[in-house]
């Protein structure tokens, strides 16, 4: 075991995925507990397609650079958000169908000029992404990502409570509730595109999701859930990357995602608001 | 006195219709309102429209005292989140939340305010409870220690005692009677016209696209109720059996 993790750190690109995996997970671990709170969960996963057109489109112009993905997948990301929020206060459409309408519309823009593109587009790294292969600039992709995140999170931490556990009364007390809304989508785009490099389109949101859900089935409160979700986020990330060396075919976004899916399991199973807990079906309120 | 709110000819309406117009009433401070209205009468798009979340399609809210930085609110419990992981005080403590660093815990004089605030609720040893923990009637008394908190000049409550035995109905009137006594105006939306008669001062009577307001006694008279909708001429006679002259008991 000692020979494995020593020859592990031997090589550069693994010790960067680690430290890039670590910062990932404080990043996310807060977008994901929000995410599960504002019952939101899919909307994260079409949230991660609805960028899809801005990132390749980025990449079609200017290269697989941090830059384009970066600006590509706001625009798109935010451009659906905004689009959504929009629909979903002047029309009869409610926000889920609303996204469901606009991401789909997103993901096929995208798909489509990811076809006419051609092979030149590295498919395999898009859906999975490419963790073993982080570069510099990546890195500070993730670490700016999750310095101007957790900022964010810790100005609207109160109101993002509040406009999630009581929205009619938040709305009573502020002016202007949908910039709480909008930026917690903001904070979305901006992870996602993070873990976007490393975890590929199809794996993004699950390092959101799963360690927060599992982090639901152990705690009643919002600190312990972030801190938990933030720990599962982290044994995730590590002992995936560490199954991915060990199995060398085995890409390592479904690695991760799949330590994250055994730690859920576990929870549903064994946590105290999990099956077997005070919140089995005929107890709940 | 000054009222806290002066309503100078109110409509309220949506598109092309209109749920009541011409209301003018001023409620000071002391006085609990209470506001009373058959389904789709306006009560919740009066309530929404002082709190503006709604414009008016006419008319002005005035506020002679000044516009309250704050106005106490309990909404109906549609879309509250039982579920959402937090402790009772947690929940009390986001009455207060506009003065609060966002980078800092509770200072002691909050947490001081919250357990009082608590008490005055009859909730002071759930303070650590979970949200999700909580009977209906405890969840309502939660909801009122957040008004509390807020320590409003005026106070809205949206039908707070729609789900709350009669037990808990009692001591959050109580609490209710404290605020009055402490010069807070109180409006609440209700369905139950006994409280409305024995705990309020004032009554709004909306229905049938008019808008009645007055005393207590002035406004909930059968034949009013009749012909703003509220209820029918057989239920009236029964409510007000032994009566004459179309007043109150």
């Amino acid at each position: 075991m000692f020979d494995l993790l020593s020859e592990m750190f031997n090589y550069a690109f693994m010790r960067r995925a680690f430290v890039v995996t670590a910062i990932l997970s404080a990043s996310v671990a807060p977008v994901g507990a929000f995410l599960v709170l504002r019952r939101l969960s899919l909307a994260g996963e079409a949230m991660a397609h609805a960028i899809t057109p801005g990132v390749v489109i980025g990449f079609v112009t200017a290269g697989l650079s941090v830059m384009s993905l970066l600006f590509g997948g706001l625009i798109a990301g935010l451009g659906v958000a905004v689009m959504t929020a929009y629909l979903a206060r002047n029309t009869i459409l409610r926000s889920d169908a609303s996204l469901a309408s606009l991401y789909l519309i997103a993901l096929a823009i995208g798909i489509f000029i990811l076809s006419a593109a051609g092979s030149a587009v590295p498919l395999k790294s898009f859906l999975f992404g490419s963790i073993l292969g982080v570069d510099d600039a990546s890195m500070i992709l993730v670490g700016g990502v999750a310095t101007v995140s957790l900022v964010t999170f810790a100005l609207i931490l109160r109101p993002l409570i509040m406009s999630t556990c009581d929205p009619v009364f938040f709305e009573s007390q502020v002016k202007r509730p949908w910039i709480v809304d909008q930026g917690f989508m903001f904070l979305l785009v901006l992870n996602l595109l993070a873990a976007f490099k490393t975890l590929g389109t199809l794996m993004a949101v699950g390092l959101m999701i799963l360690p927060a859900t599992a982090a639901r089935y152990w705690s009643g409160t919002i600190t312990a859930q972030l801190a938990l979700g933030f720990i599962f986020s982290l044994i995730s990330c590590w002992l995936g990357l560490t199954l991915s060396y060990v199995l060398p075919e085995t890409p390592s976004g479904p690695a991760i995602i799949l330590v994250a899916g055994a730690i859920f399991v576990l929870s549903a199973l064994f946590g105290p608001l999990g099956l077997r807990g005070q919140f089995s079906a005929t107890k709940k309120p | 006195m000054p009222p806290v709110v002066s309503i100078k000819n109110l409509s309220l309406g949506f598109g092309d219709i209109t749920l009541f117009d011409s209301l003018n009433c001023d409620v000071k401070p002391g006085s609990i309102l209470a506001v009373v209205g058959a389904n789709g009468s306006g009560k919740s798009t009066f309530v929404k429209t002082l709190l503006g979340l709604q414009s008016p399609m006419n008319g002005r809210i005035e506020w002679p005292t000044g516009k309250p930085a704050e106005i106490g609110y309990l909404a109906q419990l549609t879309e509250f989140d039982r579920r959402f992981p937090i402790r009772v005080r947690d929940l009390a403590a986001m009455g207060a939340w506009q003065g609060f660093n966002p980078f800092a815990g509770l200072n002691k004089t909050t947490r001081n305010r919250v357990d009082a605030a608590l008490k005055m609720a009859g909730i002071l040893d759930l303070a650590d409870q979970p949200l999700h923990t909580l009977s209906g009637g405890l969840l309502q008394r939660a909801l009122f220690s957040r008004v509390i908190m807020q320590d409003a000049p005026l106070i809205l409550l949206d039908e707070p005692f729609s789900a709350v035995d009669q037990y808990t109905e009692q001591h959050l009137l109580s609490v209710m009677e404290t605020w009055q006594s402490e010069g807070r105006a109180v409006i609440m939306v209700l369905h139950d016209l006994s409280v409305v008669l024995d705990h309020c001062t004032h009554a709004l009577l909306l229905g049938n696209g008019r808008a009645s307001f007055g005393t207590v006694n002035d406004i909930l008279t059968p034949d009013r109720l009749v012909a703003q909708g509220y209820m029918s001429s057989s239920q009236a006679s029964w409510m007000f059996r032994g009566q004459t002259n179309g007043g109150t008991r």
